[in-house]
């Protein structure tokens, strides 16, 4: 793992990284350099994007993209099951009209992740192919997974608005009356 | 046969065919599907009381809910409630059909399903083991020999209402009413 660290600094100088367990490498990378970043570790034999994941800093005002890279057996020469080795590459967005590159062009099965991205965060990947709804019926003014989005208000002013058949029928009743 | 039934068998024996042989539509929604294959298969065997699973709505006349309803199941809910044939009954599971359970703050999950479907009981329980499901239905058996397992009717009668807070919920509905609105 330190011998793969090395080699990485010594392409990419603006890289943040440490080994927090023998098989796990964080690195913390500025958003211009990411894409790069993937695409060399993808050539190294870290081919496989297992997730895309999102975090909500809303003090500092800033989304986290998580990309969880591993690999898959046959290229690695130096593979064991021991050491299974991921590699975890952070980097941080503003959160005003948040938008990021696609990385489809680079690892395909991005598409899904991202498409879930951004109904749930509201970030839009420039050059996806297809950013429609992927889980939800109804449509939300916030997205719903930010932390400003209030769901116990949200609950009481939709599905607690809705009144029971029983008060339905009496409304009814007190209206003709 | 239990001779004690012979009496209700003579005066209504399409009542009681219905009542002992439940067939119930596939339809898995949400955690408590996982409570269905050990109670039709062999350790509990629903066939005990004429429980059967069937694979379309046009066959079944039970329906059980399983677990937590999210919008887009429910979408999918009414469409097969509407499906099947009467006498038709419902019986919800768990929790989070009658107000919510754990997902009571959720923003994609329905409270009360009897808001939008008529519910002939619940199972109480998170989830409910394969004994309580056997404890609903003999219950539900009780309930349709007192006329009182009625959801099918309420349906049809307060029609315009459950299709008010469906589109309430929903917005347009992409289907036509089941029934015609009588009165307004």
């Amino acid at each position: 793992m330190e011998e793969l660290k090395k080699k990485i600094l010594s392409i990419f100088n603006d890289l943040e990284i440490y080994i927090r367990r023998d098989n796990r490498m964080f690195v913390n990378a500025r958003k211009e350099t990411v894409l790069s970043l993937l695409s060399y570790l993808k050539n190294l034999w870290y081919d496989h994007l297992g997730l895309i994941s999102c975090n909500d800093w809303i003090d500092d005002s800033e989304f986290e993209l998580v990309y969880i890279l591993s690999a898959y057996m046959a290229k690695d020469e130096e593979y064991q099951e021991k050491e299974k080795r991921n590699i975890i590459i952070k980097t941080r967005i503003p959160r005003q009209k948040a938008k990021f590159i696609t990385v489809i062009d680079i690892f395909k099965n991005a598409e899904p992740y991202e498409r879930e991205l951004h109904e749930m965060f509201g970030i839009k990947f420039e050059g996806h192919p297809r950013l429609t709804p992927l889980f939800l019926e109804l449509e939300y003014d916030i997205p719903p997974f930010r932390k400003d989005f209030d769901t116990e208000k949200y609950v009481e002013n939709n599905y607690g608005q809705i009144p029971t058949i029983k008060e339905r029928k009496n409304n009814k009743r007190n209206e003709r009356t | 046969m239990d001779r004690n039934q012979i009496g209700k068998w003579l005066k209504n024996p399409s009542k009681m065919a219905n009542k002992y042989s439940f067939h119930v539509v596939y339809f898995c929604t949400g955690c408590g599907i996982i409570e269905i294959p050990p109670t039709i298969t062999a350790r509990w065997d629903a066939e005990r009381f004429g429980i059967i699973p069937v694979a379309t709505p046009r066959q079944a006349n039970l329906f059980l809910i399983t677990g937590y309803v999210s919008t887009k199941t429910l979408k999918a809910i009414i469409r097969t409630y509407e499906q099947m044939p009467e006498p038709k009954y419902t019986i919800a599971f768990g929790s989070c059909p009658i107000n919510g359970g754990m997902y009571y703050d959720s923003y994609n999950t329905i409270k009360s399903l009897d808001k939008y479907i008529p519910v002939d009981g619940y199972i109480a329980g998170c989830m409910p083991r394969p004994e309580a499901i056997f404890i609903g239905v003999t219950h539900l058996w009780k309930l349709i020999d007192m006329d009182k397992a009625d959801g099918y009717k309420r349906y049809r009668e307060d029609y315009e209402f459950y299709r008010e807070n469906q589109e309430q919920l929903f917005g347009e509905l992409n289907w036509p009413p089941l029934f015609k609105n009588k009165g307004s």
